[in-house]
This record gives C-alpha cells, structure tokens and sequence, in this order.
C-alpha cells in the first residue's frame, strides 16, 4: 500500500483482492466499531447457540473452512441499540459477543452442528462457577454430542471482560473458531461516571454499554472496543475440510475422527482481529461481505474522550497489540479490577503502549488522546483575527463548551505556532518549517497537514493556492482530517495475510476533530 | 562477492548522481532559540523551563553488519549524519544545538563540537537575501544571517557520509524533559537496491498524545521520499526508555534493521536544593507535568520523604530513570539494551531483487544492540589506518572508534555496530539496563545469572499505582516482545559481588543462544563489576 516497485510486482497478483478491498473501504464512508453483541431478558437471560462449520473470508480472496459458534435462534435482543442491521447468523467467528448484567442467572444451550467427525464441542466459561444440563461427560465441562445439545447455567457475578471458547479438544477446535467474548456490565453506575444511553455531552450518539468497566468511580468511559486476537494456520483447516468432506466408498475408509488433523508444526498465515485480517476489519460490523465475520475493529474518538479498551487473546500464541498515540491504563484482568492495595479508591494496574495479548486472558484498559504537550496549537489557532478562546479548567482543558470544535484542547498550547513562516492561516513565529510536499508522499490516512480538523488543515493549506493534498480518501482533508494511528501486533510479521503486506492484525484508530460526527452505527 | 562488489561501485556512482540532482531538497533544522528556549542556554545559565533544544540528523539507506558467526547481512538502516563521534564511542548522537551547528569535520579531534556536528552543514549561498537578514529588519536578527547557517547543506558530503553508513542499531537518541528535539531524517536511498524507491519515516514508539503527522506511520501521515529531508519536531515526554524504527512496511524494514534506542532522561536529574519529593511536588504546580486526576499520570507522588539528590559512585549528581520523588530509580551507569533477530534467508532476499515471504520468517541470528555473543563484548579500538591515504576523509567517519567495521561492496569498511553491550559495574553500585525490543517474529526473554534483576519500569512508565506504592519487582529474568521496553537495575550494592567477578546476561530461549549454525552465541553478554567505571564505561 505504501510503496509500488519492483519486490512487490510478483505478489501484485495476489495483493489484488487487498487492494479492490482496500478500494472498496476507500470509497465507502468510514466504518466504526462499538461493542456489539447479543443480550437476553435481564435477570434470566437464555442464549441458543450453535456450533458449526462454514467458511469465513479472507483479504488475499481465500475462503477459509472454519468452525464457529452462532445463534440457533434469534437472541432477544442486540446490543448498544444504536447499532441497527445487527444480526446473529448460525455460525460467526468471532462467536456471537455475550452482554449480561451483573447477577444475571446466564443459561446458554449450545447444540452441536459441527460434522460428526468433529466429534463433541463445548463451551467454557473461565471466571464464572458453571453448572451443567444435558450432554455428555467430557474432560473438562459436559460436551454435546454430534446433533445433541447441553446447557451451561452460572450466575454473572462481578463485572468485566472475558473470553469464552471451546473446551473440548481445544488445539483444533479453537483454532478453527469455536470462541467468543462475553461481557458483564456493573449493577449500577458509579458516582461520577454517566449512565449509558441517550446522548454524549457534546449530543452525540452514545453507544456504549455501561456508564463504567466495573463498580468503581476509577473506570468510567465514554467510547468502547473489543478487540480479540488469534491466529490461522490454513493447513489445519483444510485437514479438517477434508476430513469433513470426506465420502466412503469403496476402497476409502473415512477418519471417523478429527485426531489425526496435524495440529503441530504451528504456522500460522492469518492474523486475525475480531474474526477479520486487515483491511476487513475496518469495514462496517454486520457487513454483507462478511456473513460469518460480524464484528469490525475500527476504533474512532474525540479529543479527550475515555475510550474503554477490552483485549482478548483467544488463539495460541501472545502478540503485542501497540497502541499508538498514547498509553494505556490497564483497568483488570479477566474481570478482575487492579487496585491500590493501600488504597483501593486508586488504580493500580500499570501504563502500557503495547498490550499483549495472551491465550485466554482477557484485559480492560482506559486510553485517551488529547495532544498535551505537543508544544504546538494542533488546532492551528492564533493567526490574526482568531476568534478560537480556550479557556483551562482545573486539568488545563478547555471543557466549558461541549459544543467547541476545539472542546477538549490541551490550552497550555493553544495558538502556539507550528510553523516558523507565515503560510495559510495559522499561526506562524513557530520552531519548525514544513518540507516541500513534493518530497513526500502523502499516505492514505493524511489528514492533509499537521493540524486536526477540517478547518485547520484548510487554512494551513488553502488560502495559498494550495489545496489540500488528494488522495488522503481514508480521512478527507476536506471533511474529516482526524489524527490517523495506527493499532497494531508489534511482532510485524503477523501484520501480513498469508505473506502479504498490508494485512493482518492492524487497523487505524482516528482521533477524529470534535465537529466530526462519530456514528457507530454502520 | 566479485560481481556483486562492481555492481556496487557502478551503483554508488548511479546514486551520487541522482543525488546531486534532487539536492535542494536535503537541508537540516536545528535553530538556536525558539519561542520555548528563547535564549541559547548554556550548562552555566540553564533555560529557565528547564530542558534546551537538542538535534540529530540520520541517514535512511542501507548497509551491511557482520554477525557473530563472520558473516556479512545486509540491511535497511539508518546510520549516523551527527553525532559521529559519540555514536563512535557508543554514546548517543543527540547533541545540543551549538554543537549540532558546527559542520562536521572527519578530522576534527574527537569530542571537538566538529566531530559531533552536522554532516554537510555548510553556509547558504542565499542568506544574504533572506527576508529576515535585510536592514529593513529591524527585528533582531537570527543568528544564521551572521554564521551563514540556515540548515542549507552540500548533498555531497551527505552522500559521501550517509550512503552505505547504516548501523545496527540505529543511531542512539537521548533526550532530557523539557527538550526540543529537532530530527531530521535524510533519505539517501539504498544503493544496494536500486530497484527500490523505497521511503522512510521515524516512528517515536510511545510518544505519549502523539501528532500523527510526527508519528511516522505513512499511512496516517507523510513519508520521506529518496533525496528528502525531513525534520521530525518533539517536546521531550515524560521520561522513560522508548524506542524508534521506521515504521514503512513494518514487517521488512523492521526486520531488514532499521531499528533504534531511545530514552528521556527525568526533570528530576536538575533537583538541586531540596528533596527529590520536593522536586516531584514542584511538579504539581505545573498542569503539563501535574498528576492530579489524570488516569495515565506517569509519576505519582510515593509516600513522604526527605531523599536528597545525593552524589554517585562517580562524584557527580546521581541520575535517575523516572521522576520517582524517593530515589528509588537511581542508578551510578546506564545501559541501553536493544534486543532483536535477524533471519538470514529473509536478508539474502532482501539483497536480492525478489519479493520476501512473511509466513516463514525464522530469526537465526539474536541480538543484542546489533551483535550477537561473543561480539556482544567485543570493545576493541578500531583505528582508521586508511586515513593517511585519504580513505577516512571519503568515508567521513571518526578516525577512532568502538564500532565493528564491516567492509561494504565497494570496498571501503564503514562501523556497522556501533554498540557493545559488555554491562561495567562499578562495584557497589547499581546498573540501569534500558531494554527494548524490536524483533518482529517472537517474544525473547533475557535472564540474568547472579545479578537479579530489579524491575521498575515498563513500557516507559514507572512501576507504581496510583496511590504512590512502588510495584517494582526482582526478578531472574524478563520477557519481551517486540514493542516493548523494561527497565531493569542490576543492584550491586551487595558487598557479595567484588570487583573482578563476572556474571552474564543470557536468553534462557536456547535456541537463541546460537549464531545461524553455530550452536554458540547469540543473545548472551557478561556484566562486570569494575572497581570503577569512566565516561565512556570502561572498566577499570
């Protein structure tokens, strides 16, 4: 994406598909994300799901056997309601996303659709106390049978984040999808946090599920993502299509198990996250090109905003998902809060820039950008005749107008020049000069200049004769002009889709100006 | 080799003319004040915002390193367009404004402001029309309408200097809170791959409340093209052990070795006066560095003390790693440690005009700051013997140097690893182990026999909750990814360990205790308790 010569002409043919989809995510508005799921009827929510197999896409046009869990029937509901087109299809990688209440009794029936040389399937549910009905003894939970059902009861009893997947025959069975994420929302909302529902300060949308990750004032937010990370090793799944596929006759005698899929030699070619390798990620949840992939990752936020991060590991292997822009505060642990141990009002989980996921375990973390201590006015304030005021509160914010295009702003660098020399309108006497355009090359998620927003990257441009710069399609300098970063597994190799670059576990987060709209809902 | 060595030279030719051609567009940034540091400080009248304006100028290219086992990889890098001399004796190359100012001169005695100055600074020919230099101006004049020094530079003494200059790691960083950090990257393409008109960028990983214009990723902002410059602008963040790569095409360049280290050094080095407490309390009263309510707040208030900023093993002014109020992250010398793999087949690739496979990348050769055990704690003085002939004054490089030299295609031997990680402790005292990875294929652990490890930071952050308790921890060992960093103290204080004893800093990976085929080697050096330690870290 980033460069066009002579090492890449011989993978063009395969980057195609990247690119029509790439085109495709260009040309349409963006998408965002949220935290979408399927809920039930509070304090006795039931979930029917089903395991079984299709196929799940990939960017490099590759169409991968994949076993996932579903819903048999339709939930009772979906969840934030301001995500509309939600749909739960009867088999989906990531499993469909649980959202419960604290202390809800939870009963989940899961019917076993896999082909029969699959064998049993299950569900585990680390964290909670599991009961069971039905099905069949195996080593660590009740499985069902092939075509047969069991039930799985436990009460929802602390808040948080955790994953839930396959507990039979785990190597294979996760591996090819069988695992999800559930999430349980506090009892009430904490002093001091805002209750989900209706609208930002700002009157935009909110989609949120809770007023705050846990019961505690420390772990308040006003946006959310789920972000869950495996991996794929294409080979393992064609064993196992093969085996599925397979028809006795005369002279072939077919598996009548999957024990012989070789699920060692672990070599993965697909970098998953949420079910999706980039650019797919970024597309709409409930996108149509993706039946059995519901669920995006495509993080957007206002300056300021606490955007809750909830990270899964749900494949074999750990990998560093970088966060760029700013640290993240690690909340919890599979849904267990981190506190001061002198003092448990106080957060005691630590600050990192590179989360990594690990098999199993579930993380909440708060992340925030505001552009603090930049040392230059990103907004490209105080050239004459700016009517822009920030006026400090006891942060040094300027948050007395929710309605401010530059709400949020760091005032300590408010009209602090960038630029040395006079040029557009903004303001100049600043410590640098900007290159001459000709020697760069503008990526696709420019936002047109060094300033955030629309009316910035305008006046830094335009006036001039110069327009902003074309081809920036992912962030329109003319109507978006966000802060584009990119989140990512820093172990790079796994931001490729089976030896192509671009892929893979990446997306790009958009810390987008506040007179930008954020809707999440497509 | 032989093919390869005259397709070099026809190549560096090629290069030098294109890039004389396209010169305009090579130029550096580093003023003497700006409107945060609006008079040139100097160690006697420090900036009263504390901190002063530091720059560095590195060249984006290619290169070769030799690996542990003898042979010779070729890279993608950055390597060394200031600083030369201290990157030289494995300092880093960030230097103050006044000494960034004064043109390089290959012959210069080493730590003259010359031997540390910008490659190709030269005077502009056009000053004297600059708007800002006419009588009319009755402004006070920059100082460049005087020294002539605008930031123009002569592209061939780039050229001369950049092309082929790649290191491993990447030229070393080092910034102090309060600083501007003015870094010009200067892309002198990669002459070994002529094919390639490949960008580059810098990523400053972790920059807390980043701009996306100077975070370096293409996508998301602009990147340099092949005969540009570009100047990358930083107020200095909280202090901590960062790091920095190029962030075009992450999984080849990253590999390929364009990877470097970087660390902020704390406001509370300057405590003078009054207690370390004292010192981080001061920093409440100013809302950019305050705690307050602040759920990323980087350095809470530990409990009440009286700790003064005391004197080292040394004499001088005890350093620390973070703003921690108590002193609990002081240390007497500071090493910083780079980790990283290279795989030997995705390399030759790389040489060669084919596309690289991801799926199978296989790191064979483990790294430490560039070399691999037993180069790791190789500190052999390379004197240049070609300088008599004229070969130093093409090369450009210090006469002198700690570096490993690798002879590049066109026969002339450029330092290629800068960086030893032999760790020298001077006994009783405590080291600093700034470590970051950057390998792009697996999580690596160092251990260490004897010594443990005390655990303070990570991910440039100090260890510590909310409250103010201390969450450091000892350890044997630490696990890394790439896109992570630690800091750990090697605590020595014990009389049980005695100058003379030697311990070692090993991966308990085996398989990454080998050099490609040779079982031996690899991410593995020695720590050494000295009886003292100098400036430049030798043991005495």
């Amino acid at each position: 994406m980033s460069q066009m010569n002579t090492k890449t002409r011989i993978v063009i043919a395969r980057l195609i598909p990247v690119m029509m989809a790439a085109v495709a995510l260009l040309v349409g508005t963006p998408a965002h994300a949220a935290v979408p799921g399927i809920t039930g009827l509070s304090p006795t929510p039931t979930f029917t799901l089903s395991a079984e197999a299709n196929f799940i896409s990939q960017p490099d046009g590759s169409m991968v056997y994949s076993w996932g869990y579903g819903c048999l029937v339709t939930p009772s509901g979906f969840a934030p309601a301001a995500i509309s087109g939600a749909s739960c299809s009867s088999m989906q990688i990531p499993g469909p996303t649980l959202i419960v209440q604290v202390g809800d009794s939870v009963s989940v029936t899961l019917t076993n659709h896999l082909p029969a040389a699959a064998g049993n399937t299950s569900i585990l549910f680390p964290g909670f106390q599991v009961t069971t009905s039905g099905g069949s003894a195996g080593l660590l939970t009740q499985e069902a049978t092939h075509g047969g059902s069991v039930t799985y009861t436990f009460t929802a009893t602390t808040p948080g984040t955790r994953a839930y997947y396959s507990g039979t025959q785990g190597d294979l069975q996760v591996e090819m999808g069988l695992y999800g994420a559930i999430v349980v929302i506090p009892a009430s909302t904490p002093a001091g946090c805002r209750a989900a529902g209706g609208t930002l300060p700002d009157g935009q949308t909110d989609f949120r599920l809770a007023g705050a990750a846990y019961d505690h004032p420390a772990t308040c937010y006003d946006r959310e993502y789920l972000f869950q990370f495996s991996e794929m090793d294409p080979k393992i799944h064609q064993q196992a299509e093969a085996i599925a596929n397979c028809a006795s006759g005369p002279g072939i005698t077919c598996p009548n198990s999957m024990n012989t899929v070789a699920t060692e030699n672990y070599h993965p070619a697909y970098y998953m996250i949420n079910g999706r390798s980039m650019p797919d990620d970024m597309d709409p949840n409930y996108a149509a090109e993706y039946p059995h992939q519901p669920y995006n990752g495509n993080p957007h936020m206002h300056p300021g905003e606490l955007v809750l991060l909830r990270i899964i590991g749900q494949g074999r292997w750990q990998h560093p998902f970088h966060e760029h822009g700013n640290h993240v505060r690690i909340l919890a642990r599979d849904g267990n809060l981190i506190v001061s141990s002198t003092d448990p009002s106080k957060l005691a989980g630590p600050l990192l820039f590179t989360t990594t996921t690990t098999p199993g375990l579930a993380m909440d973390g708060i992340f925030y950008w505001t552009g603090k201590g930049l040392n230059w006015d990103v907004y490209g304030h105080g050239y004459p005749g700016d009517p822009s005021v920030c006026i400090p509160d006891a942060n040094g914010y300027y948050t007395t107008d929710p309605l401010a295009p530059n709400y949020y702003e760091w005032c300590a660098d408010h009209n602090k020049a960038l630029e040395k020399a006079p040029f557009g309108q903004v303001a100049s006497g600043g410590p640098v000069t900007l290159p001459d355009a000709n020697i760069l090359t503008n990526g696709a998620w420019y936002g047109g200049s060094p300033y955030l927003g629309p009316d910035a990257t305008i006046r830094a441009t335009g006036p001039t004769g110069t327009t902003p710069p074309s081809g920036t399609v992912a962030n329109p300098p003319g109507s978006e002009a966000g802060f584009a970063f990119m989140w990512h597994s820093h172990n790079e190799r796994e931001i490729t889709t089976n030896n192509i670059f671009p892929g893979g576990m990446l997306m790009m987060m958009l810390v987008d100006p506040q007179a930008f709209p954020i809707d999440e809902s497509f | 080799m032989r093919k390869l060595h005259q397709m070099g030279v026809s190549l560096l030719l090629g290069g030098l003319v294109t890039g004389v051609a396209s010169a305009q567009s090579f130029r550096v940034q580093c003023p003497t004040t700006t409107p945060l540091h609006s008079t040139a400080a100097t160690p006697a009248v420090p900036n009263p915002v504390g901190g002063s304006i530091k720059c560095q100028q590195i060249s984006g290219g290619d290169g070769l390193a030799t690996m542990g086992d003898g042979t010779q990889t070729y890279i993608f890098s950055f390597g060394p367009l200031s600083g030369l001399n201290d990157i030289a004796s494995g300092l880093p190359g960030t230097e103050p404004a006044k000494v960034f100012n004064t043109p390089f001169d290959p012959g210069a005695a080493a730590g003259t402001f010359a031997s540390n100055g910008a490659v190709g600074l030269t005077t502009d020919p056009e000053v004297s029309s600059d708007p800002l230099c006419q009588p009319t101006n009755l402004n006070p004049h920059p100082d460049y309408c005087t020294t002539g020094l605008t930031g123009h530079v002569d592209p061939r003494q780039i050229m001369d200097v950049g092309v082929m200059n790649g290191n491993i790691p990447a030229p070393m960083m080092a910034i102090d809170e309060d600083d501007e950090f003015f870094l010009t990257l200067t892309n002198v393409g990669m002459i070994m791959r002529p094919d390639l008109f490949e960008q580059h960028t810098v990523h400053f990983h972790g920059y807390p409340n980043a701009s996306s214009f100077y975070d370096g990723v293409p996508d998301a902002s602009v990147a340099i093209n092949i005969g540009g410059s570009f100047t990358y602008y930083y107020l200095a963040p909280d202090a901590g052990t960062y790091f920095w790569h190029c962030h075009i095409t992450p999984p080849e360049h990253l590999q390929m070795g364009m990877v470097g280290q970087l660390y902020v050094r704390p406001r509370q080095n300057r405590v003078s006066g009054i207690s370390l407490y004292d010192g981080l309390q001061a920093q409440q009263v100013d809302l950019r560095t305050k705690c307050g309510t602040d759920i990323l707040c980087s350095s809470p208030l530990p409990p009440v003390n009286s700790v003064p900023h005391a004197l080292n093993k040394s004499g001088s002014p005890t350093l620390y790693a973070y703003n921690d109020g108590d002193g609990s992250t002081a240390y007497d010398v500071e090493y910083p440690i780079q980790i990283h793999g290279f795989d030997p087949s995705f390399h030759f690739v790389g040489m060669t005009f084919n596309p690289e496979q991801f799926v199978d990348m296989k790191d064979k050769y483990f790294l430490l700051n560039g070399r691999s055990y037993p180069d790791t704690v190789k500190t052999d003085t390379y004197v240049d013997v070609g300088a008599s002939t004229g070969n130093s004054a093409f090369v450009g490089q210090p006469r002198v140097s700690n570096a490993i030299y690798t002879q590049d295609v066109d026969g002339v031997a450029r330092p290629s690893q800068p960086l030893p990680t032999v760790i020298n402790i001077p006994v009783g005292g405590k080291a600093l182990l700034r470590i970051s990875d950057l390998d792009v294929t697996e999580y690596q652990t160092l251990a260490s026999l004897g010594i443990p490890m005390h655990v303070i930071g990570v991910n440039a952050r100090l260890l510590r909750d909310l409250a103010g308790n201390n969450l450091a921890y000892d350890s044997n060992s630490v696990t890394l990814a790439g896109g992570e960093s630690i800091d750990v103290i090697l605590d020595a204080t014990d009389p049980k360990y005695i100058a003379g004893n030697t311990y070692y800093l090993y991966t308990p990976n085996l398989d990454h205790l080998s050099n490609d085929a040779e079982n031996f080697g690899g991410l593995m050096t020695e720590v050494h308790i000295c009886n003292s330690v100098d400036a430049v870290k030798a043991c005495h």
